[in-house]
């Protein structure tokens, strides 16, 4: 008997024990959203909140950085800053298990995920109580930035404010190496069939350079997460600006893929062609970025095809080098003449990019306050700008300069770190890029006028000199009003037919592009048919609909 | 639990089954006390997570109570078993981690007798340190590492050209034939050291006089190989089979995902790969869920067959 009894208690107790600790480690979610109690009356007491960004970016506190510290001696806030490591949707799908979140979540590409689980407070009545500033930097967008469910969880950073200021410097993703442009006296290049002839004939001319072979022409295709590098090019040889995976037509508003039409085939077919004539890089679709990063700073590579955001590191390093020659240069390449480009961007709003409070928000007034205080005039240029005298001056006219020296400071990024630009000039709620302020001075430094023109090198004077231009930006066309850019911006629900047409339709491109491009010159078509068959057994029709309906949407001003 | 004691007690009939069961429960008391705590562990963290396999029948919304999730039976599975990838995932998962089971198991063991016979012990030491140090760079230098070797322009291929095997470079990564065997010789190299450890381990166990008693018979090296050492690690080579089969959908995931690229997607994407394609980034977790429990249960089936085998070819085994 006394052993049974001895038994009956070791079973209760280890059944016991086990209960209580799945218990605890239940319902620990709860809300912890206590508003901080009167109205108006918010304290400057010290208090340091949690800031996470789903952007890349190293971790700091606030105070370390000056622009940080002016703010919190404005305020009294000061904020831990996190960044993500290794892989957003992991790291958000955690925060999501968990229910923990830090005060504010900066999502990037994790928003749809965080909506659906309900991590961010509506802000309306938060931002009609304390934010007046917020309300005139994003009146003109108020139905933009609120969700369906009239809610506003985030202040997106495309928020132009007082007008539109193209930037003198855009890009488009075609770059061709300026000592090719050089040898053949600057000719005019336009459709892609003359991009790749004067490769073609340079590359014939000087097949070795030090003695390694001359590369004609690379793209990013290596990495699963970069394959878009490829598959966005018919779209902008096409005559559009980046809409992700479709083209819109301007007048009907019809959202219509371009995978598996002649636009694409066209690109690859090229693509092909010139890989006969071995001008294409084999490692193209093998190569990891560092090895491709690599290959863009040896100078052997002749053209290349990438946003320029992909590649600012190599960039910077081959402009810090000095040779002009071996720098690139960027041209609005197009399928045929009569096409008009779209490389820059038409004034856009982003609305899936953003910073919400979160539900686990201390004390949700003081960070909307401390968001309206980021907003004035004054604190958009001290994130942009810094402090005058120190990182800009003005000249007589009431200008914003720089000196050769704070420009290269601007462009240092252990100095931006330190003094808080790479923290604060982005994933903020702030003035869109394109913004002006009321004296007439360009929001982001390099829009300046002035600037910019300090920015360029010997080369590139030269350069605009020989094709008769002021700034870069006059190689391209005009950007053309389009009111619901951009496409890519559409959220498409997580697990819904839409996601799942595009994670099919990504798996197959990155499947048979390399196989288009590397196939023996016959064999192009056999391949592109095996390719058209497997595509058409996708709900393409579906996506173009939805695309459709949620473009027109925008249109009639419902985002 | 208590199987040792049933064993024990075979012979006697029904009832005095459960009296003798107690009667040894009762002596061993305190060995059932100080298992306690792991017995609760084990519930804790193990069994109590199974909970977690609901998941796979529902849609599943994070942050949100059972009661609201909606259930959608067995739509997950189906989705599954009848997506063509699967099929495709499923045999480069089979087929690689055979490759690693295989390749893994007989280069540890062969290193493992080499090493026992070196003699030079300061030799024999930096020979096991230098194949056991990449066990512990991450895989995203190795990786890195791979890549560059198998460049165009990498180590191998120049190797190859010097050596007038091949007239051009050839792009490793590019060829999806190729990369089975990139990644069975990129493990082998990873992990051959470490695998080793535990048979070199085994091989000390052995009676030295077993060694001494063979020579004075006139056995040859390869022949006390053959004959003691083998056969003293043979338990551990089938316990360590036996175990490895339980993983045998599980081939990697890192070294494929980072040496996978669009040319060889048809032979280097897996199961694991598959399911965070179209699982966790599409936040569509009940289908990771579901491919989770198929995973588990085809493990299962192998863990016990395999185990079930050696009992019978009378081996040593799991339990």
């Amino acid at each position: 008997m006394r052993t049974k009894k001895w038994l009956q208690t070791g079973l209760a107790a280890v059944m016991a024990s086990a209960l209580l600790i799945a218990g605890c480690s239940g319902g620990n979610n709860g809300n912890k959203n206590s508003a901080s109690g009167n109205d108006g009356e918010v304290s400057t007491e010290p208090v340091t909140f949690t800031y996470f960004g789903f952007g890349s970016n190293k971790d700091t506190m606030a105070s370390d950085t000056t622009i940080g510290k002016k703010l919190q001696e404005q305020t009294g806030v000061d904020w831990k800053m996190e960044f993500v490591v290794g892989d957003g949707s992991t790291k958000s799908g955690v925060m999501i298990a968990g229910g923990d979140y830090p005060d504010v979540i900066s999502p990037v590409g994790e928003l749809a995920k965080l909506l659906d689980a309900g991590a961010y407070i509506p802000l309306n009545d938060l931002i009609e109580k304390y934010g007046p500033n917020i309300k005139r930097v994003y009146g003109d967008y108020m139905n933009k930035i609120t969700n369906e469910d009239g809610n506003i969880y985030i202040l997106p950073f495309t928020a132009n404010v007082n007008g539109y200021l193209s930037p003198p410097d855009p890009s488009s993703t075609f770059w061709m190496q300026r000592r090719v442009l050089k040898e053949f006296g600057y000719p005019e290049v336009k459709t892609l069939d003359q991009y790749f002839e004067l490769i073609e004939k340079y590359q014939a001319k000087y097949p070795k350079v030090d003695g390694k072979d001359t590369i004609g022409f690379v793209t990013f295709a290596g990495t699963p997460g970069e394959f878009y590098t490829i598959t966005n090019q018919p779209m902008h040889l096409a005559g559009y600006p980046n809409e992700g995976a479709v083209l819109v037509d301007m007048d009907s508003h019809e959202a219509k893929l371009y995978q598996g039409t002649d636009t694409e085939k066209r690109w690859l077919a090229k693509l092909n062609e010139m890989n006969g004539k071995g001008l294409i890089d084999p490692e193209t679709f093998t190569a990891n970025k560092d090895q491709y990063l690599a290959k863009l700073t040896s100078g052997r590579v002749l053209g290349y095809v990438n946003y320029s955001w992909q590649v600012t590191d190599a960039t910077n390093n081959l402009k810090s080098a000095g040779n002009d020659d071996l720098r690139y240069v960027a041209l609005p390449i197009v399928y045929d003449e009569s096409i008009k480009d779209a490389y820059v961007d038409p004034p856009s709003f982003v609305n899936n990019r953003g910073l919400g409070i979160s539900v686990s928000a201390k004390d949700p007034v003081r960070i909307i306050k401390y968001f309206d205080n980021l907003l004035t005039d004054e604190n958009q240029k001290l994130v942009q700008w810094g402090i005058e005298g120190e990182t800009y001056s003005k000249n007589a006219e009431g200008r914003m300069i720089m000196s050769e020296e704070q420009l290269a400071n601007r462009n240092d990024n252990d100095f931006k770190r330190k003094f808080g630009f790479a923290y604060f000039d982005y994933e903020w709620p702030r003035y869109g890029d394109n913004s002006v302020y009321d004296d007439g001075n360009a929001h982001v430094p390099f829009n300046q006028p002035e600037v910019a023109a300090i920015n360029y090198t010997e080369g590139d004077k030269t350069l605009l000199e020989k094709y008769n231009l002021k700034t870069f930006s006059d190689f391209y066309a005009e950007p053309v009003e389009r009111p619901w850019y951009p496409a890519w911006s559409i959220e498409k629900e997580p697990g819904s037919p839409e996601q799942l047409f595009s994670q099919r339709a990504g798996d197959l491109q990155q499947k048979y592009y390399p196989r288009m491009v590397l196939a023996a010159p016959g064999q192009f078509e056999t391949v592109w048919n095996e390719y058209l068959a497997e595509f058409n057994k996708l709900d393409a029709k579906g996506y173009e609909e939805f695309m459709t309906n949620k473009i027109k949407d925008r249109v009639d001003g419902k985002w | 639990m208590g199987k040792t004691a049933v064993q024990l007690t075979k012979s006697n009939t029904g009832t005095s089954r459960f009296k003798t069961f107690f009667k040894e429960l009762s002596k061993q008391k305190m060995l059932m006390l100080m298992s306690l705590p792991f017995l609760i562990w084990v519930i804790i963290f193990k069994y109590l997570p199974l909970w977690g396999w609901t998941i796979a029948f529902q849609k599943f919304k994070p942050a949100k109570d059972l009661f609201d999730q909606k259930w959608v039976g067995l739509d997950n599975f189906k989705f599954l078993f009848q997506e063509q990838q699967f099929y495709r995932v499923l045999r480069n998962t089979l087929v690689m981690s055979s490759i690693n089971l295989v390749l893994g198991f007989v280069t540890a063991i062969v290193l493992a007798l080499l090493l026992n016979e070196l003699r030079n012990v300061l030799f024999k030491r930096t020979v096991q340190t230098i194949s056991y140090l990449p066990y512990f760079i991450s895989w995203v230098v190795a990786a890195n590492i791979v890549q560059m070797a198998l460049a165009p322009e990498g180590i191998i291929n120049v190797l190859l050209i010097k050596a007038q095997l091949i007239d051009h470079p050839i792009l490793w990564l590019g060829e999806g034939k190729y990369f089975w065997g990139i990644l069975g010789v990129t493990e082998v190299w990873k992990n051959v050291g470490w695998n080793t450890i535990i048979y070199l381990a085994a091989i000390t166990s052995i009676d030295p006089s077993q060694y001494e008693a063979a020579e004075i018979d006139g056995a040859s090296r390869l022949q006390r190989m053959f004959y003691i050492t083998l056969p003293g690690i043979k338990p551990v080579i089938v316990l360590i089979l036996i175990m490895n089969l339980g993983h045998i959908l599980e081939s990697g995931f890192e070294a494929q995902y980072l040496l996978g690229n669009g040319m060889n997607l048809d032979y280097s994407e897996n199961l694991d790969i598959f399911v965070l394609k179209y699982g966790m980034q599409m936040n569509n977790f009940g289908l990771a869920t579901a491919a989770g429990m198929f995973k588990t249960v085809v493990s299962f089936i192998f863990l016990i067959a395999a185990n079930n085998i050696a009992k019978r070819m009378g081996e040593s085994r799991l339990y």
